[in-house]
């Protein structure tokens, strides 16, 4: 087959395509002249009236055109054109010869793996840097040295030169890393989505690759018919509109446009006798000389460029930020906001004079008044009030490592854990903790542990898991804590964007990242026989690693190594992976410590599996009672007295879901066991709000103990406290809406981001008397937050984007308001908040009221209609044990209850409920069971009443 | 002011006519039956006589048109006759007798193509596209009125969506009626969301166009309480209030639409001058979504429903002796 040279040609008209963009540049390459179409917004920018003051340069792979990069020319267009002084980003993004709508050589034959007169990488980035090094002296200042941003405070120094910024994507992506590798006195930073640099022997090529290049299959796929390209178009997570599959397809219609595409899936060197693979092998090496800031994009759900690349990418750029977009798949930029995070992660890189990153901090105000009470438990203080100083709370002159507790009581024979699920309970004294702990710690180090190395813990909550995390931790491991709560698929997900070097489990979990293949050195629980260790790859248990003898000091870490991740429960997307540090980790002790009181041999039942993990750290001797904790309806009353009687406890906590089934079993109780009820001086409930009659039933058990309810989340696990008073105290005021979660512990700080009337919250942070009773995004500070999310660089910064008082803040996500008294109102979710005619309104002080109606199990307040024009739908779960009479079918509730919820709603709200439906078992998160997702909610509400049958949400 | 109310011999017309009186207005009516409005001046005739128009046009400052021929079915041409002829004539004779007010009340269904509408604001009206001869011709009266908008010769177009109350013949009573007999169905679930009007709110919204028209004009506006509710919940509680059993009967949608198309057919047939119990636009119209955004119709009438549903519901109850 023959195929007839044909010029480079300008697109038609296309679909978000600016005819603008387009432009025809001949340059001359390694074998003379040719011409290629190259998306450059430099004209666009012009007729703004802009000069570029930035550049990026990106190369697309497949999809097979520069149409790829439509939304970021679109992007940073408008941001050039919306914010005065801030640096203005031009995107250059050539077609690649024989491809979109470049020009086509002539050709004897089809491209073959082994053939010649096609394009090879080699030429390819010659190719490219002949025409960004043309485009580039276009626009004045093209030579780099911009120094980046690395701190905030560099942000206020004037704009640096004009960097240059290279991005790719697929074979693109390997492509524009190797020209930056050999173009360091150009390039200022590099960004890459989904791509892959080397391919070692000894895996196998991804399947769907395979199949492309087998011999014959390849100019079939490829050229002589469109497949290839479909089945690409086909991998987006939703469905790409054909319109724009048609745009990407439009420089292919026939078979000898595609003989680019089939030039290109050959060069693809599977094997080292592949012409371009001595090529390869370079190009990776040249890529690990990167030293200047870069940043991975990746859709984890790309069949091709599996989470090995990643892996691979992130060994040769170990500095690099990443951000994975968890529902993304190979055209990661057409299922996820890919614009926004380069153009993000370029303004914080290379801020420019008046950026918002730049001004952010002048314009807020200075003084902070810290929302906190000045005293432990129990006593409230005014927020207005000048007391609340940082000086409040633990003494923390010197960062505390989280097994410093652990150490110190190393020679003590007292009890440190006790685990009353085994038959007999099983005690181990701290000597006896100590020693299997740094056994454990020394072992993990001789088998090759490095600091950093990420352990992944399938151990089910007791002394085995309490042991492995703190010997992990000591040994400088992170700890990665996916718990069963996320559900076996979110779980994958969390290990699987976590990839930790070490698993360490027992059977169930090592079945399942066998089962899954997850990567990482094994490690059982108990020794395993021989078949064991085969079947699973284990190479040693905890109970051979534990005698270890102690031949060298354990090597610890600092304090500012990460710690540990955890996972949040997933119930507004993909689980998140959150990183703590040590430092951070010890602060969270401390004040656990410092604010709860707790004594060295301060006895407390952990009848919540987190606080079973922080015993050891906080000196607290722990009981973790017969129950099952993933299950905690099944603690007894009876079963936590016996817990308490176990180590003479004074402190016991719990999840609410746990003490409604103490409350309901309290009959059973003994006289011995009430006995022991009674000497309990702190009753801490965890996981959710408890509401007021289930605290006056604790109070009849212990009738002695404070009852508390602290507020947190995964990224801050103890933001707030109320008691039993102070829920008493809030219940019987009427005027506020939402759930009361007390005020601030102390050295937390709390701001509100006031909510426009699109539900957004804004940039604007208010605090004290600013932020009474203003409906706002709650956004945090103290020591012991989150230090980062995992691998989601986007998230990371947009949570992590204030920077008032010159500290560090997180937005949580929860909104609601503060009031007078300086206590926090919650309102629920910044993602449910309904945009009615009347303003922003969130959800949680309607649901509270109707919670409460006969018949009514839980409830959610959604908005159906237009942003700004919401009206708002009450949906409800019927209370199944409802007399029969008064049940509800799903679909419209009967007008006795509507009459009954509007009755209960308008007592507190003026909020109109257009409609009361009564909905199926609400669909809730894994972990909780208790995390409503009203996300769907809303659209199943939506639907039903546009009239369409009734369905399940 | 001197105010000319047409088609004032209806509910709408005789209370707006009533309220104009009550606020100090000079007040002319223009309809074939007498207004029963005391102190207003009554022109008995047919809004698309030009004589009798020019009439009672003359020396007017404002006019509220109100006459449309409302039915659900019926010779295409009696439909034109009212609705474009006669607000062709209304409008001709208002600019002639120098008129510097104009309220053109409309319906909703002059923009509604038989899908959902959920929270739309007021879409421009489209007689090929809405469904019937009265949207149809209601639609072409609206875009003259909008056309014959300027400066000197404001137009402000309101459309009152689902009116109801005590006295209501049209929609109120006649679900009651039904109710009682045992034959007023649910279509589905019932739950499709419905915006509605209590008859003084609309009262009140036509009176406060009569002021905002001098500031604003040229575009339509919905009218409703603003607060959308499922019309199954709407239509037990025009049961209860009449004091007539909750409709037990449930028909499904797909049901309901075929059978109303049918019994069009049957209808059109015969030498009925009555309406046809089921049309399959009233179907669709029970069963699909129909709200609207009410921000910009409140922004720009200063106005706000003094009664909500609740007390609206109440009135009526009282009204049925309940």
């Amino acid at each position: 087959m023959k195929f007839a040279h044909a010029p480079a040609a300008l697109p038609g008209p296309l679909p978000q395509w600016d005819p603008q963009w387009s432009r025809l540049v001949t340059v001359d390459t390694v074998d003379g002249e040719h011409t290629f179409h190259v998306l450059d917004t430099l004209p666009a920018l012009r007729a703004a009236g802009r000069e570029p003051t930035g550049t990026i340069l990106a190369l697309h792979g497949n999809p097979t055109w520069s149409y790829l990069w439509r939304h970021l020319a679109a992007a940073t267009v408008d941001a050039a054109t919306a914010v005065e002084g801030g640096r203005v980003w031009r995107v250059i993004a050539p077609d690649q010869l024989e491809m979109g709508y470049s020009e086509r050589l002539a050709h004897d034959g089809l491209p073959t793996t082994h053939g010649t007169g096609y394009r090879r990488i080699a030429e390819r980035v010659t190719d490219f840097d002949a025409v960004v090094t043309r485009l580039l002296a276009e626009a004045p200042s093209g030579s780099a040295g911009a120094a980046p941003a690395g701190a905030p405070g560099a942000a206020a120094e004037a704009p640096a030169g004009h960097p240059v910024v290279t991005l790719g994507h697929d074979w693109g992506g390997v492509l524009s890393l190797t020209w930056a590798a050999r173009h360091l006195d150009v390039v200022d930073a590099v960004i890459s989505l989904n791509t892959a640099v080397q391919h070692t022997g000894d895996e196998s090529l991804p399947a769907p690759l395979q199949a492309a290049l087998a011999g014959p299959v390849l100019p079939t796929s490829t050229v002589l018919t469109d497949l290839f390209l479909r089945i690409t178009l086909g991998l987006g997570q939703g469905p790409i509109p054909k319109e724009i599959k048609d745009a990407f397809s439009s420089p292919y219609q026939d078979a000898a446009a595609r003989r680019g595409i089939g030039a290109f899936v050959a060069d693809i060197p599977a094997q080292e006798t592949h012409p371009s693979y001595a090529e390869l092998q370079q190009l990776g090496e040249d890529i690990a000389g990167i030293d200047v800031p870069a940043l991975l994009i990746w859709g984890p759900k790309d069949p091709v460029f599996v989470e090995r690349y990643l892996r691979d990418l992130r060994t040769r750029l170990p500095h690099a930020d990443i951000h994975r977009f968890e529902q993304a798949s190979h055209l990661v930029s057409e299922d996820a906001d890919v614009s926004g995070v380069v153009l993000r992660w370029v303004e914080e890189r290379f801020p420019g004079q008046g950026s918002p990153a730049a001004g952010a901090a002048a314009r807020q105000p200075a003084d902070v008044t810290a929302g906190a009470a000045d005293e432990p438990a129990g006593a409230s203080a005014s927020m207005t009030s000048e007391a609340a100083s940082t000086a409040d709370g633990p003494a923390s002159d010197q960062a505390q490592m989280i097994y410093d507790a652990l150490d110190e009581r190393a020679g003590s024979r007292a009890v440190a854990s006790v685990d009353m699920s085994q038959r007999p309970p099983q005690s181990i004294t701290w000597t006896q903790l100590s020693s299997v702990v740094d056994g454990i710690a020394r072992g993990l180090q001789q088998l090759g542990l490095q600091k950093g190395d990420r352990v992944s813990l399938l151990v089910s909550p007791g002394n085995n898991l309490t042991a492995a995390l703190y010997a992990v931790l000591k040994a400088g491991g992170v700890a990665v804590v996916a718990d069963a709560g996320l559900g076996p698929a979110g779980m994958t997900r969390a290990v699987k964007a976590a990839d930790p070097q070490w698993i360490i489990g027992q059977r169930p979990g090592l079945t399942l990242a066998r089962g899954a293949g997850w990567p990482g050195r094994r490690i059982s629980v108990t020794p395993v026989d021989a078949l064991g260790r085969v079947a699973f790859g284990v190479e040693t248990s905890l109970t051979e690693l534990s005698r270890t003898s102690a031949t060298e000091p354990i090597r610890t870490p600092e304090p500012d190594d990460d710690a540990a991740i955890l996972f949040t429960s997933g119930s507004t997307g993909p689980a998140k992976g959150v990183v703590y540090t040590h430092a951070r980790l010890g602060e969270l002790a401390a004040v656990l410590q410092w604010y709860f009181k707790v004594r060295p041999g301060t006895g407390l039942v952990a009848g919540f599996a987190p606080f079973a993990l922080l015993g050891p750290g906080i000196g607290a001797t722990s009981v973790t009672p017969d129950m099952s904790v993933t299950k905690p309806r099944t603690l007894t009353a009876a079963a936590l007295a016996d817990a308490i009687i176990a180590a003479d406890c004074t402190m016991v906590f719990a999840s609410p879901a746990a003490y409604t089934n103490v409350c309901a079993t309290a009959s059973e109780l003994s006289e011995e066991q009430r006995a022991a009820c009674a000497n309990i001086e702190l009753v801490l409930s965890a996981g959710a709000p408890v509401p007021l009659p289930l605290m006056d039933a604790l109070a009849e058990i212990f009738p002695e103990a404070a009852i508390h309810s602290p507020y947190g989340m995964t990224e801050g696990l103890l933001l707030t406290d109320i008691d039993r008073q102070g829920v008493a105290a809030a219940e019987a005021q009427t005027r506020h809406q939402g759930v009361c979660v007390g005020t601030p512990i102390p050295r937390v700080r709390f701001a509100v981001a006031p909510l426009d009337d699109a539900g957004r919250s804004g940039r604007e942070l208010l605090t004290g008397e600013d932020a009474v009773d203003v409906l706002g995004e709650f956004v945090v500070s103290a020591p012991h937050i989150k230090a980062g999310y995992d691998r989601l660089w986007y998230t990371d910064a947009a949570s992590k984007r204030d920077e008032l008082a010159g500290l560090s803040w997180h937005r949580t996500n929860d909104i609601g308001h503060i009031d007078q008294e300086g206590r926090v109102w919650l309102e629920g979710r910044l993602q449910h908040v309904l945009t009615t005619a009347e303003g922003p309104l969130g959800p949680g002080g309607v649901e509270a009221v109707v919670d409460r109606v006969p018949g009514v199990f839980r409830s959610a307040l959604v908005g159906v209609g237009p942003e700004g024009a919401q009206v708002a739908v009450v949906v409800i779960e019927p209370d199944a044990e409802a007399p029969a009479g008064s049940r509800q079918k799903p679909g419209l509730a009967t007008l006795e209850l509507a009459d009954e919820v509007r009755a209960a709603v308008a007592e507190h709200y003026s909020t109109d409920i257009a409609a009361v439906l009564s909905s199926p078992p609400f669909p809730t998160d894994i972990r909780h069971n208790s995390k409503i997702d009203r996300a769907r909610l809303a659209v199943w509400a939506d639907a039903v009443l546009r009239g369409e049958p009734v369905g399940k949400p | 002011m001197k105010v000319l109310v047409t088609g004032a011999s209806g509910l709408l017309g005789s209370s707006v006519a009533r309220a104009l009186v009550e606020a100090g207005h000079e007040v002319s009516t223009l309809q074939r039956r007498a207004s029963l409005v005391d102190g207003a001046q009554d022109h008995l005739g047919s809004v698309s006589d030009p004589e009798v128009v020019g009439l009672a046009m003359a020396g007017q400052d404002a006019v509220i048109h109100l006459a449309a021929k409302v039915s659900m079915a019926g010779d295409p041409a009696a439909f034109e006759q009212v609705n474009i002829e006669g607000t062709r004539t209304v409008l001709a004779a208002a600019q002639e007798a120098g008129v510097h007010r104009f309220v053109h009340i409309s319906s909703p269904s002059v923009a509604h193509s038989g899908d959902s509408l959920v929270g739309v604001p007021a879409e421009p009206a489209n007689p090929r596209t809405a469904r019937g001869e009265y949207a149809r011709t209601k639609a072409h009266g609206e875009l003259l009125a909008l056309a014959a908008d300027s400066e000197a010769f404001p137009v402000l177009v309101l459309r009152p969506h689902l009116m109801w109350g005590p006295g209501d013949t049209q929609l109120t009573e006649r679900i009651i009626e039904r109710a009682r007999q045992g034959r007023m169905p649910i279509l589905g679930s019932g739950a499709a969301l419905v915006d509605t009007l209590y008859v003084t709110n609309a009262v009140d919204a036509i009176v406060a166009a009569l002021d905002a028209v001098s500031e604003v004009h040229g575009e339509p506006l919905v009218v409703t309480n603003g607060q959308p509710r499922p019309i199954g919940e709407i239509i037990e509680r025009f049961a209860l209030a009449g004091g007539a059993p909750k409709p037990k009967l449930r028909i499904p949608v797909k049901t309901a639409l075929a059978a109303g198309t049918a019994v069009e057919k049957v209808w059109e047939l015969g030498e009925h001058d009555d309406e046809p119990p089921l049309t399959h636009f009233l179907a669709e119209q029970m069963s699909t979504a129909h709200w609207f955004d009410q921000r910009r119709t409140r922004e720009v009438l200063k106005w706000e429903p003094a009664v909500s549903i609740d007390e609206g519901m109440a009135a009526l109850a009282a009204h049925y002796g309940g």
